[in-house]
């Protein structure tokens, strides 16, 4: 059995071990009266908060519940926010604003003065806005306009096409897609360009980088960026997230460039790495988004994701590296659509990854949390009447943030027409902040909006086919072997067929395209953010410059890199060496010619 | 009957958006049409290449990553260029073409561009009224791949109105001479579907493309189809290695024909063979038990049978007549647990022919795989 049998049989288990605590907190009145002792000290304890207009509301709330059965389902099946399992959330307060006033329930309502109120020191902005186009210099510029007005820095990086295939700038026939959709990099001094301006050590900065195939490759670079910027102390200090999930690459988004064994050796190598030397950077983002975005369902995508969660700790933990080193530098990434599910889809997902992460992997407390970052769904939005896509994506903001989310990007409303433009851009950050310190939603009390029956209902629904499809993927022989099959890139696209079909045929409506139609109107044209091609001359002149200045190094670094490559060591310290004086296209060239290329799955 | 209309369908290189094209490709299909699936992340050069070699009516490009003016023209002005003026070029983008582009596009050369809202009748509709008159007459090729291409069709056709080829095709017909020198080097591989015919064999090719610095090869591959209905011919999307300009590579539907191949398929190899090639390799679809696709051939040196390692019970092994005709068989997927146990099977079952077949067990899907290289230098000319 891979461990996601055994993940299966944990949830298993601890459902029972919640209702076994139900039964015996009605049969065993000790038990029943401390349970209830523990209920009323936790509800003794939550702060006070008022809202603008005078009213006190709890920091947390909890279900009105006196009866020790029921407190054993909430305590246990549940967990407060920042407790095991983690349903409600993997932090205590999360984004709830600072306290203005504190007051405990006994006084009653009357405020106390200033300098007895605790001070909370602000949170970061869960706002992360994803961003990346034309060439380094322009995202930097791009940045330091989403940030001007953030007391923390938060980038996140989308790459161009043509280095998320590993490819150089100047390769045969991608000229036009420089800088398209993304940020054009090839070698380390567009990495320093593309954060110029921004202290990588501060804890107030982090960066995000969306790649997956080449990730090692643009992890180096970044090391080599902040080294020569900021000298070697740098590395524990640098904070941030590279995608690198090879698995949701070949099941969902095929930007795949190696074939998929070495491609996970070489992402084991990084994280062995950084989890050792840069304890505060996540070295993967592990992620349903694309699986959703390909068109699958909300389960498939919990439950892929979930499982590729499992199966890298199992692979992790099989190199050597404790959980307790790796658990905590895990990270992942959801889609948030309409459909019902995302009420509490990541709720769910949080929940079993605690208890397979403890259950099955030992994992200690700080290796159990499900961090996530959640995006809203761009497939859901659509040319037609674009402007809708405001309110579709202001909907699935309010449910990613029921969700209890620990990071969010929202989309932009031109999105369906290529990479957004700076004013839909703003209002698609604006909203989120309007959700977050304008509306009394989420900033004033945690479990605002859990708890609903139907959230209830959705949680059990959700949990239950998840499970069906970690059975499902164990039959199979495990996550690997199931990817190996095609099993979920079948599923996937069975969905997706699905879904076409649905809107094809109306029973799954979307406004302004099968529904309230406004015949005639054609789709609007946005203007669009296009790389000239003098920046794509520009970056091909730099790129040929960095190769005839690196000539008499390169092929030696690249030798060291090859050799080591074959010698089965860890090859990260040797790619670290190579970004210095190779592009990202020469690297993956050579890389290719020891493991070979990625075959595609059709 | 006329020869079905053959398009050929990609996404460009750094774009892996295949949703799109594989709903658009099920619906050419299930119209009739036959469609030549390049994959994604695929280069000008190799849209081009693999146009030209299977000498299509039209490219369909699917793009969702940006870069789509330039790349839309690059093809155009290649096959221009390689004096492939009759293939024409069409495509779509969803939301990211904007009808400005696509005006531009259409200046340098694409026929037409959907946008987002295109029905998939619409565009069927389009494909089959716009390639799907029969040809005009035919300008001179510019290479001796084109050359070859054009033949290729010819044959085709002419066994899809059920007529014999005629005049210069007839000409293909070989001496026996020809054919007895060409025999060395015309290797078909045949076996269950899904066992990893094809891998197996761009693997081989990368071998002789790393092993031989000039050399060429061609590729005759089969996939299925109903006579007047459509086929995805889909075996170059994953064959990487074999998007080489030393590699010629052409993709056939069965058109009807029972047993792996199709009706004009023993023309075609007749024709590659003489045609210069170091080798000639021909795959058949995947086949059933009582297939003998190279029984009638005589072009055919060397049979390869590539087995899965999941045939079922030890009984069954008694009926694949390719068990006794095979020259090499080979057990892919050797890396299952079941491998060991079907190599003891099926080695007894060849002593039974006492023929001196050799088999060999192969990993295709794994690089630099030591069966393969086995299986390589068993195949090389030198050794036979």
């Amino acid at each position: 059995m891979s461990k996601l049998g055994q993940v299966v049989e944990s949830v298993d288990k601890y459902n029972r071990f919640v209702l076994d605590q139900v039964k015996h907190a009605r049969t065993d009145r000790e038990f029943g009266r401390d349970l209830l002792g523990r209920w009323n000290d936790i509800k003794a304890k939550i702060p006070i908060t008022r809202t603008p207009t005078g009213i006190p509301l709890p920091r947390l709330a909890l279900p009105e519940i006196d009866e020790p059965g029921e407190i054993a389902r909430y305590l246990f099946g549940e967990g407060l926010p920042g407790e095991f399992p983690y349903l409600n959330g993997v932090y205590r307060e999360m984004y709830l604003e600072p306290i203005r006033e504190i007051e405990s329930l006994e006084k009653n309502g009357h405020a106390q003065n200033g300098k007895s109120a605790k001070k909370i020191a602000p949170a970061e902005e869960p706002t992360r806005l994803f961003s990346g186009l034309m060439l380094a210099e322009d995202t930097n510029e791009r940045f330091h306009f989403l940030t001007a007005h953030q007391r923390t820095h938060r980038l996140s990086t989308a790459f161009d096409g043509v280095t998320l295939y590993g490819l150089d700038s100047d390769a045969d026939g991608v000229f036009g897609k420089i800088g398209e959709g993304g940020v054009a990099i090839d070698t380390v001094e567009d990495m320093i360009r593309l954060y110029d301006g921004f202290d990588l050590g501060s804890p107030n900065f982090s960066a995000s980088m969306t790649i997956s195939g080449p990730a090692p490759i643009i992890m180096a670079m970044y090391i080599a960026a902040a080294k020569r910027r900021f000298g070697p102390s740098v590395l524990p200090k640098l904070r941030g997230t590279i995608q690198a999930d090879i698995f949701k690459e070949v099941q969902a988004q095929n930007e795949t460039i190696f074939p998929i064994e070495p491609s996970l050796r070489f992402l084991t190598d990084m994280v062995e790495f950084t989890t050792r030397e840069m304890p505060r950077w996540y070295p993967i983002s592990i992620s349903g988004y694309h699986i959703g975005e390909a068109g699958s369902t909300p389960v498939q995508q919990a439950a892929y994701t979930l499982s590729n969660g499992f199966a890298y700790a199992e692979m992790f933990a099989a190199r050597g590296i404790p959980v307790d080193q790796f658990g905590p530098r895990l990270s992942f990434f959801l889609d948030c659509g309409l459909d019902a599910e995302y009420i509490a889809l990541a709720r769910v997902s949080r929940r079993i990854w605690a208890i397979g992460m403890r259950d099955v992997f030992g994992a200690g407390p700080k290796a159990q949390l499900y961090k996530l970052h959640i995006q809203t769904s761009g497939r859901s939005l659509i040319a037609a009447e674009f402007k809708n896509n405001l309110t579709r994506t202001a909907a699935e903001l309010v449910l990613a943030y029921m969700n209890a989310t620990n990071s969010c990007h929202s989309n932009s409303a031109d999105e369906p027409f290529t990479t957004p433009s700076e004013e839909w851009i703003r209002l698609a950050a604006h909203g989120q902040a309007i959700l977050l310190e304008e509306s009394g939603m989420f900033k004033h009390t945690m479990n605002m909006l859990s708890g609903s029956p139907g959230m209830k209902a959705v949680e059990r629904a959700v949990e239950a086919a998840i499970l069906d499809e970690f059975r499902e993927i164990e039959r199979l022989g495990g996550v690997l072997a199931a990817v190996e099959e095609r099993y979920q890139r079948s599923q996937i696209q069975n969905a997706a067929h699905r879904y076409e079909q649905q809107i094809y045929d109306g029973t799954r409506t979307i406004i302004a395209l099968n529904k309230y139609r406004n015949d005639g109107d054609d789709i609007p044209e946005v203007k669009l953010v296009r790389t000239p091609r003098k920046k794509q001359q520009l970056q091909v002149d730099r790129l040929t410059k960095f190769k005839k200045k690196n000539a008499g190094k390169s092929e030696r670094a690249l030798d060291k890199l090859a050799a080591n490559v074959e010698s089965g060591k860890n090859c990260f310290p040797a790619l670290l060496d190579a970004v210095e004086v190779c592009s990202l296209g020469q690297i993956t060239g050579r890389l290719q010619e020891v493991v070979g290329r990625f075959r595609p799955m059709v | 009957m006329a020869s079905p209309i053959r398009i050929l369908t990609a996404v460009p290189i750094c774009d892996g958006h295949d949703s799109a094209i594989n709903t658009i490709n099920l619906e050419f299909i299930r119209h009739g049409i036959e469609v030549i699936y390049l994959g994604y992340h695929r280069s000008v050069g190799d849209i081009v290449r693999a146009a030209i070699q299977e000498d299509v009516r039209a490219i369909g490009i699917s793009s969702y990553n940006g870069g789509h003016i330039e790349f839309f023209a690059e093809v155009v002005g290649h096959l221009r260029k390689r004096g492939a003026n009759d293939i024409k070029v069409f495509g779509g983008g969803g939301g990211t073409i904007t009808h400005e582009d696509a005006v531009a596009m259409k200046r340098k050369g694409v026929d037409n561009i959907f946008f987002a809202g295109t029905s998939l009748e619409e565009m069927t509709d389009y494909v089959r009224k716009h390639y799907g008159r029969p040809r005009a007459k035919r300008s001179r090729p510019k290479s001796p791949d084109q050359e070859l291409a054009h033949k290729l069709t010819a044959i085709e056709d002419a066994y899809a109105r059920g007529r014999r080829p005629t005049s210069n095709v007839q000409r293909v017909t070989l001496s026996k001479k020809v054919r007895d020198s060409s025999k060395r080097r015309v290797i078909g591989f045949t076996g269950p579907g899904g066992a990893g015919k094809t891998t197996l064999i761009d693997e081989l090719v990368l071998r002789f493309l790393n092993q031989n610095s000039k050399g060429r090869i061609a590729i005759l591959s089969h996939d299925p189809s109903v006579i007047g209905e459509g086929a995805l011919l889909g075996d170059r999307a994953t064959m990487i290695n074999s998007q080489n300009d030393r590699v010629f590579m052409r993709s056939m539907a069965t058109r009807g024909q029972a047993g792996g191949l199709s009706p004009a398929t023993h023309h075609c190899l007749a024709l590659l063979a003489r045609s210069g090639f170091d080798y000639v390799v021909i795959e058949t679809v995947g086949t059933g038990q009582e297939a003998m696709p190279f029984q009638k051939n005589g072009i055919v040196s060397q049979t390869v049978l590539v087995m899965n390692p999941d045939y079922g019970s030890r009984l069954q092994l008694q009926k694949i007549a390719m068990l006794d005709l095979a020259d090499v068989v080979v057990v892919n997927k050797s890396d299952l647990q079941r491998a060991r146990t079907a190599h003891t099977e099926i080695e007894q079952r060849l002593e039974q022919n006492r023929r001196n077949q050799r088999l060999i067990d192969t990993v295709a899907k794994r690089h630099r795989d030591p069966g393969v290289d086995e299986l390589f230098e068993l195949i090389s000319p030198s050794e036979l």
